[in-house]
């Protein structure tokens, strides 16, 4: 940008204000941190829940739910607190990323004791709002694999309509593997090719 | 065409410039920055890069914060919501522009 006040013809402030714009669309990167831990956070505590409960039965089977509490919670806080500190920039995608996560996170909580007490099973309204908001990340990061992993949320949502409760918690660990799982280390992998690229 | 003329007159001039208008396309949708952030995404010079952000900073277009982070200096850049309002306006205007 070698010219200190030249004035822009309209043609030229279009042009600016679109590359401009595309640059700093594409500084918000996500290396997909938060798909894996909670990828493999639900895979382990789908399979433990259902161990606990058919297999080896246990008084409260859903205890393995914990690991969520224990491990994941301050897991992604300190990771995002560690990246906040490192962060150049407040992108503003990231503050709508980082709301739909929000929104989920509430819309979950209200929802599963509601299932409960109603004595459904959770799990397939867990996977609807895993399902949108999988979509919506994919969405804003223009990133495919995330909006297929939704699709397969979603189709696992509808699935549960044909299975037993137990047998939701597997299909949950698969949607986990299928939905966020492997669109987390495409996304991760994505992520290290830019940084080697920059 | 006179009206095109005259649209073009009334475009904010104060984003006019190539630099300027890319310093707020970019903290549109970033909100804040550092400045060597802004340095390398402009690829502009620090001197001018100063003078072009001070302009912004005096039509309260952006906010200008100076911090420490690890005993460093810290320039910090931030759209105001008149700064918002005013990119927002001369994209509109641009626009209509076009649309003549």
């Amino acid at each position: 940008m070698e010219n200190e006040e030249k004035t822009l013809t309209p043609q030229e402030s279009l042009r600016v204000i679109r590359e401009t714009i595309d640059i700093a669309k594409h500084s918000f990167r996500e290396n997909g941190f938060h798909f894996l831990l909670w990828g493999w956070l639900v895979v382990i505590a789908s399979i433990t829940h259902y161990y606990l409960w058919k297999i080896q039965p246990v008084e409260r089977p859903d205890i393995a739910w914990i690991v969520m509490v224990v491990v994941g919670v301050p897991v992604a806080l300190l990771y995002e607190w560690r990246r906040n500190k490192s962060e150049r920039t407040q992108n503003v995608l990231h503050s709508w990323y980082g709301l739909i996560w929000l929104g989920f996170g509430i819309s979950m909580a209200i929802s599963i004791p509601i299932a409960i007490r109603g004595g459904l099973s959770p799990v397939p309204f867990i996977l609807i709002l895993v399902g949108f908001a999988t979509f919506m990340s994919g969405v804003l990061l223009r990133f495919r694999p995330l909006i297929f992993g939704a699709a397969v949320i979603w189709a696992g949502a509808l699935w549960c309509l044909f299975l037993s409760p137990p047998q939701h918690l597997l299909l949950q660990a698969a949607t986990a593997v299928l939905g966020y799982l492997i669109p987390g280390y495409l996304l991760n992998a994505q992520s290290r090719r830019h940084v080697q690229r920059t | 065409m006179l009206n095109r003329v005259a649209m073009y007159k009334e475009l904010d001039p104060l984003l006019l410039s190539q630099l300027r208008l890319a310093l707020m396309s970019f903290l549109v949708v970033v909100r804040d920055a550092e400045f060597n952030l802004l340095k390398e995404k402009t690829g502009a010079t620090a001197g001018n890069l100063s003078v072009q952000i001070g302009k912004l900073q005096d039509a309260g277009y952006i906010a200008v914060e100076k911090t420490y982070k690890n005993n460093y200096p810290l320039t910090i850049c931030r759209i105001t919501p008149e700064g918002i309002a005013a990119f927002e306006a001369f994209y509109s205007d641009l626009k209509q522009y076009f649309d003549k």
